[in-house]
């Protein structure tokens, strides 16, 4: 079935899953599915969401059992009862949250569960110098092993986890979205130890969203829709646009909406702010603009944010609002003047997950003393924006937590256009949603726009930015650095963003 | 697309909606266990099914209930008080010092209750600004008010209550004893306060996600305060109900008396994660408590079990909560 055009007989491959077929109350997740990984290659697996990824994976791993079908593990049926058993075949999953408890050290956590012991007790010494030698094997060289997880940063904790996902001796690793928490260098550095993997002769699962990485790792992609699998290709078979294409059947090109909007009158402007994370900000925005904020994680973007919306503290300078100062610190003021926040990380700071899809859009409809709660009134004005935002959901009583991430998203945004927003701050708002839902989020944003809101986007992803924005701002340690136009190129945005980056680190290495 | 929001005019299907989320199922099968309950021990005991009986539960239950509700409201927020036991003895005593005293009987009513407000204005304060876990600082409450109403009334029993002290506690009104209307009553109230008011809906928005409340421009502080109150302020009442009914200040009331208020609470299906919880799985969940000590009490079972039968209940049902969290948790995907 797939192709090789290399002289050299095809590999032999380690797993083998044939026929696998999984469904949940109402949803068939997974049917009839082939799929293989062989030693030493990367093989990539892409679909929107929903579409059966993270089901497979979760087989693979353990958590979920199939309802049909059969695993092979070289060459011998394997069925997998737990997470554990999984692991002791030789799979391990690198999922996107960090599973490493913050309170040890990068040593103790590789050595995690089979400990090096001396007279029955635990032996540092041993711990360190095996994870000091799985450390410097992914090239991770000056990461200190001793050091508490607490206070590693994502990348440094991705790679515990992959030492220790190799000290388990795993043939086949899953990494589930592995850059989503990622800045641009450190991706890099990923790249590196996934290269490195694969020459050392593990097979890699390699879920993701994103085409660059795909173009870049993938000797194969698998791409799923739908619970089924539409294709399997090798490298150089598809272009990005052909696997868009297979994925959810459009266009590239169509992501992005055209920018012909006209900004109108000023209606935000922010002078001199400054917190604890941010010094002397200042900007203006108008009515109808989407301002980016580019800048790598940790560069002041999210505070800045949080700071014009006033949930986190500020010492000095003005947000105004249509030409009134708005009271700081105080998150109910800026509601009151029309500003809105989707914040970055939806799960835990955007939605109830336990609360229905119509209580969660009320939340802040609800804070108006004229709105009356459990009102019709209200439940026709959240059963119009969720319609008009294309929001899927059996009904309006469902768990928000039910939705796909791109549904539970508009829900939020829908939240916000209830209480009448001007000025609309942005947080990673497609951060782990599938292509297809990107693209209607885009359409909104772009919508929201046109009708006069304010629209000020943070984003990691190079091309939302110069695909939205009509301006952007570089922010690095805590301060605008530079602004470019809508039409500047990924390269000026990250020479700009890196352009203290050294002097930062210095001082972050002072500091401890 | 056109699927998107159908259905939502009908009730019938928003009914079934609520029911499989869980609600419905849940409460029916505290109810089904209640019932069991009751049926066991009539036939233990043929004392039980009598309307004495049954009055004696209910008016036994009346302070569980009352103090009940304001946890509930507490928990819902993934609160939790563990002084209501001292606070409902402190202000039963504070409330008998001063009848003895000469106050008048409903003047010494209201302070025991506003002293039962601000002791939960304390907790909420420093749970709620210097965001402090809630279990601390009300386990340092729980002795706190113990040590007044000790200090209160040294000597024990406060004796020379004014003769109609046990009023609020023995009477009837509409032939029903007084304690049980003004359990309804509360119960009522709070059902209408988180069910329906803009509060309430607040109140499952904080618990089940504080963040995203606090960015959706509510205000947490303020809301968890006014939860702490009046938890403090039914733990008063309740405390009052009982005093008035037992017709004595006694300050070693209500040890052990926040399990049997927490035990209730879970039973009737509020969530330790919060978020979730209801007034009238709540009054299940005393029923079935006051039952049990009545029941095993009827059936001649040793006052000492029934502290061992009341922790394996709470351990029970809090198992049961888990289970229930991890299927929705399993079932979410």
């Amino acid at each position: 079935m797939h192709p090789d055009p290399t002289p050299e007989p095809p590999p032999v491959p380690t797993v083998v899953v044939r026929n696998l077929s999984k469904s949940f109350p109402g949803v068939k997740a997974l049917s009839e599915i082939d799929f293989d990984v062989n030693a030493g290659e990367v093989h990539c697996l892409i679909g929107e969401n929903g579409a059966g990824k993270s089901t497979l994976v979760k087989i693979l791993a353990g958590v979920y059992a199939p309802d049909a079908g059969e695993i092979d593990l070289n060459g011998t049926a394997a069925a997998f009862g737990s997470p554990l058993e999984a692991q002791d075949a030789g799979i391990a999953c690198i999922f996107q949250e960090m599973n490493v408890v913050d309170g040890l050290s990068a040593a103790e956590n590789i050595v995690l569960g089979d400990e090096p012991s001396r007279f029955g007790l635990f032996d540092k010494k041993r711990a360190c110098s095996a994870a000091r030698a799985l450390l410097d094997e992914i090239g991770f060289l000056e990461l200190d092993e001793t050091r508490l997880c607490k206070s590693l940063s994502p990348a440094e904790k991705q790679a515990v986890m992959i030492a220790k996902a190799l000290r388990q001796n795993a043939q086949i690793i899953i990494m589930d979205e592995p850059t989503s928490p990622l800045e641009e260098v450190e991706v890099r550095k990923l790249f590196d130890v996934v290269s490195r993997l694969k020459s050392s002769g593990k097979g890699i699962v390699y879920v993701s969203h994103k085409m660059r990485e795909i173009d870049e790792l993938g000797d194969r992609i698998t791409v799923f829709k739908d619970g089924a699998k539409v294709a399997t290709l090798s490298r150089g078979q598809a272009s990005s646009e052909d696997l868009v294409r297979l994925m959810v059947g459009r266009q590239l090109d169509e992501m992005f909406p055209p920018k012909d909007r006209a900004p109108g009158e000023k209606i935000l402007s922010v002078t001199g702010l400054t917190g604890p994370a941010i010094s002397h900000v200042s900007f203006e925005l108008r009515r109808g603009e989407i301002l980016g904020v580019a800048g790598l994680v940790g560069s002041g973007r999210t505070e800045l944010l949080r700071s014009i919306f006033g949930a986190d503290p500020v010492w000095q300078g003005d947000v105004v609002v249509d030409g009134r100062r708005l009271q700081q610190n105080s998150i109910s003021a800026a509601i009151t003047a029309g500003i809105a926040l989707v914040p970055e990380e939806r799960r835990s700071q955007g939605i109830v997950p336990i609360l229905s899809v119509l209580e969660n859009a009320s939340l802040v409809w609800d804070q108006f003393p004229q709105h009356r709660s459990n009102s019709k009134t209200q439940s026709d004005a959240v059963r119009d924006t969720t319609r008009l935002l294309n929001v899927k959901t059996p009904s309006l009583g469902q768990r928000i937590d039910k939705l796909s991430g791109g549904n539970q998203q508009k829900v939020v945004l829908s939240k916000w256009l209830l209480a009448r927003t001007n000025v609309m701050l942005l947080d990673e708002p497609t951060r782990g949603i599938d292509v297809g839902a990107k693209r209607e989020i885009y359409q909104i944003i772009d919508a929201l726009a046109k009708e006069g809101l304010a629209v000020m986007l943070v984003s990691s992803e190079m091309p939302e930015l110069l695909g939205l924005a009509d301006r952007i701002v570089v922010m690095n340690s805590g301060a605008i650095v530079g602004e470019l136009p809508g039409t500047a190129t990924e390269e000026e945005i990250i020479a700009l963003s890196m352009l203290h980056a050294a002097s930062d680190a210095d001082g972050r290495a002072d500091q401890q | 697309m056109e699927k998107t929001v159908k259905s939502e005019r009908q009730t019938p299907v928003r009914f079934f909606a609520k029911l499989r989320a869980g609600h419905g199922i849940q409460t029916m099968a505290t109810l089904i266990v209640l019932l069991l309950m009751c049926s066991l021990f009539a036939a233990l005991s043929d004392r039980f099914l009598t309307i004495s009986n049954f009055q004696n539960v209910m008016r036994n239950a009346a302070p569980l209930i009352i103090a009940s509700c304001g946890m509930t409201a507490v928990m819902i927020a993934r609160g939790l008080d563990l002084s209501v036991g001292s606070v409902l003895a402190a202000a039963s005593v504070l409330a008998a010092f001063l009848a003895v005293a000469g106050v008048p009987l409903y003047g010494a009513f209201a302070v025991g209750i506003l002293f039962g407000a601000a002791v939960g204005l304390v907790n909420g304060v420093i749970i709620a600004t210097l965001s402090v876990s809630p279990i601390i600082v009300t386990l340092g409450m729980l002795n706190i008010a113990r040590g007044i109403a000790y200090l209160i009334t040294p000597s024990a029993i406060l004796v020379g209550l004014p003769r109609d002290w046990s009023g609020l506690g023995t009477s009837k009104l509409v032939g029903l004893p007084l304690p049980i209307i003004i359990a309804a009553l509360v119960a009522l109230a709070f059902h209408v306060f988180l069910a329906f008011s803009k509060m309430g809906k607040r109140i499952y928005a904080i618990g089940g996600n504080e963040e995203a409340a606090r960015l959706s421009g509510i205000n947490v502080t303020r809301t968890l305060m006014v939860l702490y109150v009046l938890c403090g302020a039914t733990a008063a009442l309740a405390g009052i109900v009982l005093a008035s009914r037992v017709g004595a200040g006694d300050p070693n009331v209500g040890i052990g008396f926040e399990l049997q208020v927490i035990a209730a609470v879970i039973i009737g299906g509020t969530s330790l994660s919060g978020g979730e919880g209801r007034i009238v799985g709540t009054i299940i969940g005393a029923l079935i408590i006051s039952v049990l000590g009545n029941g095993l009490n009827l059936a001649g079972v040793e006052p000492f079990w029934q502290w061992v039968a009341q922790g394996i209940v709470l351990i029970a049902a809090i198992i049961v909560d888990r289970q229930v969290q991890d299927g929705v948790n399993r079932a979410r995907r």
